[in-house]
């Protein structure tokens, strides 16, 4: 009797195992990583929306300042510690990868419904290079020239569609109107601190600058890339038609330099817009960047959640990541971000003239290479070598030959 | 109950010890240690010791040199202009004047104001189109037009320096009236008598009164201003270029933004050995003056 009630006791533990398991998977409690430019905005509304609809799975979300979240979820993976699901930039997809740290998701994607109701393009620039999906898409944003229109009706111009009516744009509109013997507008504001890649890519990258040859090797040192890149330069260097103080000048620099009237024109994206027109009204338009010597270049700011693969409760962390990319979800988000939803049926056909520049430059948007150095190149290298190539201390041919080192690592 | 007497110092030095140890020793043997790894975080897989490799690769690398020099500039920068200031202020505030009590209190906003802050003031101040001391040069006729002061490479030091002048010199004031309160009043008084100058007396009464505070000052000053960089990177991030670089600058970019943390733990181990050189002089310093004491 005893050895049966022993038998049965061994027979029951796996039940009361699987039980007790799938107790914990109704408790599912999931840590989001997000971060706002904005940080009133709130996540909280969607939280409550997703928790009311899946009553076993907890989310609790966890804003990070923009300026550490990369080394916060590096270290934090490092650390053993990760959140379970993250925003995640494109650039840092290699490194990810490359640590082992996403879930693949392909085959939760191949299930879900709502993946026709993204664009197609996103999943082209998402998917990583070894066929994998790693990323579910959440947010876009297309960068594009903003310029003041108070200022182009002065002068009877119209907004550049190549970069030689764009230099001649910009030279026009660096001017001194206090007569000082100085200038006091700056035809174009150039982002020359981190993040100011998109600005250089618009016009090098544009113009027969390549970080990947198709045969191989870097074509950020051909003849024509360098030419390219002097091109950039001398924008600050030759013909100062940016402010002097271009070399450390930042996100805030560049916007609060449009509202004041200090630059004329500058490049960025959608998430910007309601400030400036707030602060500028129709003294502010957008339009497409210009084309370069080759073809049309333009940044693809995309934003991704991804489902970290130390995640104890993976299906409950794709699920959440799921709810923000569907249509309805996503739109809410957008309101907080202030930027482009992913889904086809939000898109509205209309909008505004910053939707319509955005909507305007998406066939030509690119991406920066998936390449495991290329968080670095944008954190810490670019700028670095922009700078030095802007005073003067490097030539344009030492400072692609810097980038193309790098990528050859 | 010798033997007891004797360690009775050491348990009440232990809980503090025991601390050190934590937060500061082992922190400290653990960067040495990774120091001598290929430890780049994104590359688990390529993680190997590598000895002196880290080491090696410091002594020929243009941006570490550039930075070891920066340092030695902006530790001895610092720590004259604070000294200057500092001491200027305890001399004035050592007087007999109106509202003497509301002053000294005053003196030490900066010194209690958060680096941050003090950097983001610091930063708007300097702006190249809407600072204030440009402003204030160009209506007073010594600039023509603003000056992008952060944005230059030979003035983005300096100009933090500046700032850091101001965070820091309330510390060698507040310590330097100390000292100037301590002097008797007599040894002034008999030097009056013997015809001495006020230049005379402050050459041969305050200064050789004041050396003692003044040398303990200095030396705790530059290693707390070797190690500061939070204004140095929100004022500039390290830029333009490399120009605002500093040894924990660079070590902090290394870890953080190249991820590369075996690399930015030998920059590290510099800065402690340089640091180590110049606490192992204070140490000598205070030994000696005890055994004069004794």
């Amino acid at each position: 009797m005893k050895r049966a009630s022993i038998l049965v006791l061994l027979l029951l533990l796996p039940l009361a195992l699987f039980a007790a398991g799938q107790g914990e998977e109704k408790m599912a409690s999931i840590r989001f990583w997000y971060h706002f430019d904005n940080p009133d905005a709130a996540v909280t509304p969607l939280v409550q929306k997703f928790e009311k609809e899946n009553p076993s799975i907890k989310v609790s979300p966890e804003f990070i300042a923009w300026d550490v979240y990369n080394q916060k979820l590096l270290t934090s993976i490092a650390a053993g510690n990760p959140p379970d699901v993250s925003q995640i930039k494109l650039w840092w997809q290699p490194q990810l990868v490359e640590m082992g740290a996403l879930l693949d998701l392909s085959d939760y994607l191949a299930k879900w419904p709502g993946r026709t109701d993204v664009f197609d393009k996103i999943w082209d620039l998402t998917e990583y290079t070894d066929g994998n999906q790693y990323l579910m898409p959440l947010q876009m944003v297309i960068l594009y020239m903003y310029y003041r229109t108070d200022m182009f009706n002065e002068l009877g111009l119209k907004p550049a569609t190549t970069r030689a009516e764009f230099l001649d744009l910009a030279k026009k509109l660096t001017r001194d109107t206090n007569g000082d013997g100085t200038p006091d507008v700056y035809g174009f504001g150039i982002r020359g601190a981190r993040g100011g890649h998109d600005w250089w890519g618009t016009f090098v990258l544009s113009s027969g600058a390549e970080f990947f040859l198709p045969g191989g090797g870097s074509g950020l040192t051909t003849t024509e890339a360098i030419a390219a890149n002097q091109w950039f330069i001398d924008l600050y260097r030759v013909h100062q038609v940016s402010p002097p103080t271009t070399p450390n000048d930042g996100f805030q620099q560049i916007i609060a330099n449009m509202q004041s009237g200090k630059t004329a024109m500058t490049i960025h994206h959608i998430g910007s817009s309601k400030g400036l027109a707030e602060a500028l009204g129709d003294k502010l338009s957008a339009a497409p960047v210009p084309k370069g010597t080759k073809k049309y270049w333009t940044s693809f700011g995309d934003e991704e959640n991804g489902v970290l693969a130390a995640s104890q409760y993976p299906d409950a962390a794709f699920k959440w990541a799921s709810f923000l990319a569907t249509a309805e979800n996503n739109a809410i988000w957008q309101k907080s971000s202030g930027q482009v939803s992913i889904n086809k049926s939000n898109a509205t056909g209309g909008g505004d003239r910053f939707l319509k520049a955005t909507t305007d430059s998406a066939d030509f948007a690119g991406v920066l290479p998936a390449h495991p150095g290329t968080a670095e190149f944008v954190e810490s290298l670019w700028p670095t070598q922009m700078q030095r190539a802007f005073l003067g201390e490097i030539g344009s041919r030492e400072m692609m030959q810097s980038f193309a080192d790098h990528f050859a690592k | 109950m010798k033997r007891k007497t004797d360690l009775f110092p050491y348990t009440l030095l232990t809980p503090a010890l025991s601390a050190t140890v934590l937060i500061i020793f082992f922190p400290i043997v653990q960067t040495a240690i990774m120091s001598l790894f290929n430890y780049v975080i994104w590359k688990p897989k390529d993680t190997r010791f590598i000895g002196l490799g880290n080491y090696l690769r410091a002594l020929t690398d243009e941006v570490f040199w550039i930075s070891l020099k920066n340092t030695l500039y902006w530790i001895a920068g610092v720590i004259l202009l604070q000294l200057l200031l500092g001491f200027t202020t305890a001399m004035l505030l050592n007087r007999e004047f109106k509202w003497r009590g509301l002053a000294r209190s005053l003196i030490l906003i900066p010194w209690v104001t958060p680096s941050v802050i003090t950097a983001l003031m610091w930063r708007w101040m300097y702006d190249g189109n809407n600072g204030v001391i440009n402003d204030l040069l160009v209506r007073i006729g010594l600039l023509n037009s603003y000056f992008p002061w952060l944005a230059n490479s030979t003035t983005a030091l300096p100009a933090i320096m500046v700032a850091l002048m101001w965070q820091g010199f309330p510390f060698f004031a507040i310590m330097i009236l100390a000292g100037l309160q301590a002097i008797p009043g007599t040894l002034y008084e008999a030097a009056e008598v013997d015809g001495a100058s006020k230049l005379q007396m402050f050459t041969h009464i305050t200064l050789p009164m004041l050396t003692p505070i003044l040398f303990t000052s200095i030396l705790l000053r530059i290693i707390w201003v070797a190690n500061s960089m939070d204004v140095i990177f929100v004022m500039t991030g390290g830029g333009p270029g490399y120009a605002t670089y500093t040894l924990p600058v660079f070590a902090f970019i290394r870890a953080y933004k190249g991820l590369d943390f075996g690399y930015a733990s030998t920059i590290a181990i510099f800065l402690t050995l340089l640091l180590i050189a110049i606490v192992a002089g204070y140490v000598i310093r205070v030994l000696r003056s005890q055994e004069a004491l004794r």
